[in-house]
């Protein structure tokens, strides 16, 4: 079984933390490097952390208490510019005992309290008990990159870093919740800050909560959103490319300061390009990078990433995904995750983690780019198309978009066709996202979903992605991408397929700065041309490509050829799935509608990957969750 | 010879227009009076009315918005023009979109040339900069920091002056209370190196030591939406007023209520140039406040750390949090640095620094085989 290698729990009712021991025994399952436990048995406050050593290895113990003894702290995560802040609070007077980032936290909260969090550049999800005032602080990064879950009861909290711990702890909190797997479904993912079980939550990212124990009250706020300034500027685009690029390369310098090795993933993109060449700058020794293909389907980034690797001289590593490798890792590890993910990618992401891990602890990666900076190409075509629409009378639109699909032999023009039509913005861009899963609820939900409502999981989405007058298409997409599939898709797949083999998945563009920058950018320069206009206009001269003719610097992120793998080394997963699966016999969907979808797409009729993933990964979930094993698929593949 | 030495004076950048280098270039013109003054600058709105009033010699080149590039050109050409029939000895360029028609007057017609280096442009136009610090027999830079900026243009230039802008000493600089602890930033919304982003990244630590902290932001601009954003995405849209461009007697008033002035200028990225000197510190420092600056760029200049202000890493919140914490809680510290400023300041006034410009013009018209040195008055 794969286990997070580092985490954070606690109780505020466990005087003499056995619940929280328990907790943390199951981050701890795989012998990270140190952990600890802190009780106040006065209060029946207990906080505990395990820790996977990057920095100060043998100096950071956790948790870690002040110069009083009254401020404990347990953290995951990491602070980039705890160097800088450590200068700062010398200077007023603090004095430190360890190298490790974490007592960074204890002296920034004697200073700033409740704010010490907006002096932080970095991931990380935190507790602090502040003894004196009887106060329980819990946070979490910016953009949701380390994960927090809490239960909430009776003016009582637990938290944990995994949800499988609250749920090793608290048995009676194992209760599924069918609206999180309607959710789950549509969406590929389970959307913050519920989770897949009814009573956890999750702390969301950029958010504070307080804790009092005399009164039991519960607070929670934002501290912080991504910000959202659709300025039309006078700076011309190189001005701003500049920006970037010394943020960047800040970024990119913090997040190399390790006390282990460092190496850069890279996809053959235009992200983790820049990424490599600025790490290879800044790098004293030649740097390592590493990317993975495929033995099966079309997607393979090796050959543009090697042409990267070549050109910025990097010692490069290069492994095959093969089918038999995907038969054997992705069952058990997709049974084994947290919460369920349907996110192809992880599989590839995982293995190539794993193969990194003997060479480097910390990797740096480019999640967060596409979102920021505006990658996607769904955000320029939805703009496109509602450009169009909002040009033409509404009764034009429906039969321009007809008119387009037959008349439309060049791939632009069928996919304008795509998108113009009379749904909501919205709608469109969740079917384009999701391949229109939502669709086909009706035909393959069981009993236990058919009662849910219809358009809960999209209405959810609107409400998310805030008002139509806030700004163009793009801009909403892009804000809502970064409040929803960034943190509860993205960043848990990086930070799962990291911390399942005890690697660091560190996210350069996830900078504050950077991401600011973004943010203030209007969204027309972001998405014009091919989109990600400011991270073109930093690749040096002459690498700068016509986006037009040449497909180098097209999107790519370890696609996975998942439709070759459903009909190839997980067709027996699927199949034991279909016959056995907790899901179907629970009631959550259909089996019958299943078995003919998995007969079409493995006969080649149709390509129904993108239904049959989403239900073998929650498929292969559930049944561990009910405690039921695939006894061929799982195994502890780590 | 009894005649007054000619001084042809080109600007882009002069009054009623507002802006640092206006006010340079206008105090300096005003100041010269031992020189016959002609000025070809730009139209620019109210102009007329302004040049009826200052009773100075100025040629005004039609600003037709369309020509954007071509307006200098323009300017050049009837710069060059006026100079065929003034004839000056000395020919002061303001600006080095100004250089060519300086260089043009030098070659056919004679007489010493000047150029002004302040920061912006340099990096902007780094070609056009090295030419115009060739071509001048002197330049003059408003800080060391701009003259390490002209140096980095690859140009050893014949002779640098470091003669930093002046600054106005206004009437009252009675110092006012405020209603709450009241911090201030003067600078048009329109470079990112001015850095308020960073103070806004700062104002949730501050206001953990200072809860009731307002920032008031003079200046307006494009970036002005976009930092309100930033100050709702952290929280503090709450502490900060945007006043926008606000009259002098509206900012002098400001100015007397504020506790510190506070612009953590950086340096700008690639090859652009940040805070030419910063003036606006020394307009803080007359009127006794102490203030904030960057530790890098022109501020080194304008700003000496622990007498008139405190000097800190500009990309770092904590620190910026930290020293305006430092002026808005320590009473004596932030009265020691205040009357510290105001002495300071005092050596940078209008008259003193004419003066040095005065005596750059002087020497240059010695060194002139047109003018007979000895009449050149001491």
């Amino acid at each position: 079984m794969f286990r997070v290698m580092c985490g954070i729990a606690g109780s505020t009712d466990d005087p003499q933390g056995t619940a929280v021991e328990a907790m943390l025994a199951t981050l701890h399952h795989r012998g990270p490097d140190d952990g600890g436990l802190h009780t106040d048995p006065g209060t029946g406050v207990s906080i505990g952390a395990r820790r996977l050593a990057i920095l100060d290895i043998d100096g950071g113990h956790q948790p870690l208490c002040g110069e009083d003894g009254s401020v404990w702290v347990a953290f995951n995560g990491e602070i980039y510019n705890h160097e800088p802040l450590r200068e700062d609070l010398r200077r007023r007077g603090h004095t430190f005992s360890t190298g490790c980032d974490t007592e960074v936290l204890v002296h920034l909260y004697e200073e700033f309290g409740d704010a010490l969090v907006h002096a932080l550049e970095g991931m990380f999800a935190f507790a602090l008990w502040d003894e004196r005032r009887q106060r329980l602080l819990l946070a979490r990064d910016r953009f949701g990159e380390k994960p927090l879950f809490i239960h909430e009861h009776a003016g009582e909290l637990m938290f944990a870093s995994e949800l499988t711990a609250l749920l090793e702890a608290k048995p009676q909190l194992r209760a599924l919740d069918p609206a999180a797997i309607d959710a789950f479904f549509v969406l590929g993912y389970v959307p913050g800050p519920g989770t897949i079980v009814r009573d956890v939550r999750q702390l969301a990212p950029g958010h504070l909560l307080s804790w009092e124990r005399e009164s039991g009250v519960c607070s929670e706020r934002a501290w912080w959103s991504p910000p959202d300034g659709p300025v039309k500027l006078r700076e011309p685009v190189e001005m701003l490319a500049a920006e970037a690029e010394r943020l960047l390369h800040e970024s990119v310098r913090t997040r190399m300061i390790a006390d282990v090795p460092v190496g850069v993933f890279l996809s053959g993109g235009i992200d983790s390009r820049l990424v490599a060449a600025s790490a290879a700058q800044q790098s004293t020794r030649r740097i390592q990078t590493f990317t993975i293909g495929y033995d099966v389907g079309s997607f393979d980034e090796t050959v543009q990433a090697r042409r990267v690797a070549d050109e910025l001289d990097t010692e490069h590593h290069e492994i095959t995904l093969t089918q038999t490798d995907v038969a054997a890792r992705a069952p058990a590890l997709l049974a084994s995750l947290d919460q369920p993910l349907a996110d192809q990618a992880l599989i590839p992401l995982h293995a190539l983690s794993e193969f990194a891990r003997p060479r480097v602890t910390v990797a740096l990666g480019g999640e967060g780019a596409d979102e920021l900076f505006g990658g996607y190409p769904r955000y320029r075509w939805l703009e496109r198309a509602e450009r169009i629409e909002s040009a033409l009378p509404r009764a034009v639109v429906g039969p321009l978009g007809e008119l387009l699909r037959y008349s439309g032999r060049w791939p632009a023009t069928a996919r304008l066709s795509d998108r113009i039509s009379q749904a909501p913005v919205l709608e469109r861009h969740l079917d384009w996202v999701t391949a229109g899963r939502r669709h086909h609820r009706k035909a393959l939900y069981g009993p236990r979903l058919t009662v849910l409502d219809d358009g809960r999981v999209l209405s959810d989405l609107v409400s998310r992605a805030g008002n139509a007058e806030d700004g163009s298409i793009g801009r909403r997409l892009m804000r809502l991408d970064q409040i929803d599939y960034l943190p509860d898709d993205v960043l848990v797949k990086a930070d799962r397929a990291g911390m399942l083999v005890s690697l660091e998945i560190r996210s350069v563009y996830l900078h504050r700065g950077l991401a600011e920058l973004a943010g203030s950018i209007d969204t027309s320069l972001h998405l014009s041309g091919q989109g990600k206009t400011l991270l073109h206009s930093m690749l040096p001269k002459g690498m700068a490509v016509n986006s037009r003719t040449s497909t180098r610097y097209r999107k790519t992120a370890f696609r996975a050829p998942a439709a070759e793998w459903l009909r190839g080394p997980l067709a027996a997963a699927l199949h034991r799935q279909l016959e056995h699966g907790m899901i179907f016999k629970e009631g959550y969907f259909n089996r019958e509608a299943a078995r003919e979808l998995a007969r079409e797409h493995i006969s080649l009729v149709r390509d129904h990957s993108d239904l049959l993933w989403p239900l073998l990964a929650l498929g292969l979930w559930v049944d561990r969750f009910f405690g039921v094993v695939d006894v061929q698929g799982a195994g502890d593949v780590a | 010879m009894s005649r007054k030495p000619r001084l042809l004076v080109i600007t882009p950048d002069f009054p009623p227009a507002r802006g640092g280098i206006q006010v340079l270039v206008h105090r300096l013109v005003s100041e010269l009076e031992r020189f016959e003054r002609s000025i070809v600058t730009l139209e620019s709105p109210g102009a007329a009315e302004f040049d009826d009033a200052s009773g100075l010699a100025v040629r005004r080149v039609k600003a037709i918005k369309q020509l954007r590039g071509g307006r200098n050109l323009l300017l050049n050409a009837v710069a060059y023009r006026q100079a065929q029939s003034f004839r000056p000895d000395v020919t002061l360029s303001a600006h080095i979109v100004t250089s060519p028609a300086a260089a043009a007057i030098r070659r056919t017609l004679g007489g010493r040339t000047v150029q002004y280096f302040h920061a912006k442009e340099i990096g902007a136009k780094p070609r056009l900069a090295a030419f115009a610090a060739r071509q001048a027999h002197t330049s003059i830079a408003v800080s060391d920091y701009t003259s390490r900026l002209i140096q980095a243009t690859g140009v050893r230039p014949l002779d640098i002056r470091l003669i930093s802008p002046g600054v106005e000493l206004p009437s009252n600089v009675a110092p006012e209370s405020a209603e709450r602890p009241t911090f201030l930033t003067i600078a048009r919304l329109e470079d990112r190196y001015k850095g308020h982003d960073v103070i806004i990244r700062a104002l949730p630590l501050l206001r953990a030591k200072v809860p009731d902290v307002q920032w008031v932001v003079i200046g307006d601009g494009p970036l002005r939406p976009g930092l309100e954003q930033l100050a709702q995405a952290h929280g503090v849209a709450d502490a900060v007023r945007f006043l926008g461009s606000v009259s002098d007697d509206e900012r002098n008033s400001w100015l007397r209520r504020t506790r510190a002035l506070v612009m953590p200028s950086r340096l700008p990225s690639g090859h652009y140039a940040g805070e030419g000197f910063g003036i606006v510190y020394l307009e803080a420092n007359v009127f006794g406040k102490p203030v904030v600056a960057g530790n890098v760029g022109g501020a080194l200049d304008s700003v000496a750390d622990g007498e008139s202000g405190l000097l800190v890493d500009p990309t770092d919140p904590v620190a910026v949090a930290d020293a305006i914490a430092r002026l808005l809680l320590d009473d004596e510290l932030a009265a020691r640095l205040g009357r510290g400023g105001a002495q300071r300041a005092q050596a940078f006034t209008w008259p003193l620094i004419s003066e040095r410009v005065e005596a750059v013009l002087l020497e240059q018209l010695r060194a002139s085989a047109r003018w007979d040195s000895s009449a050149v008055p001491a």
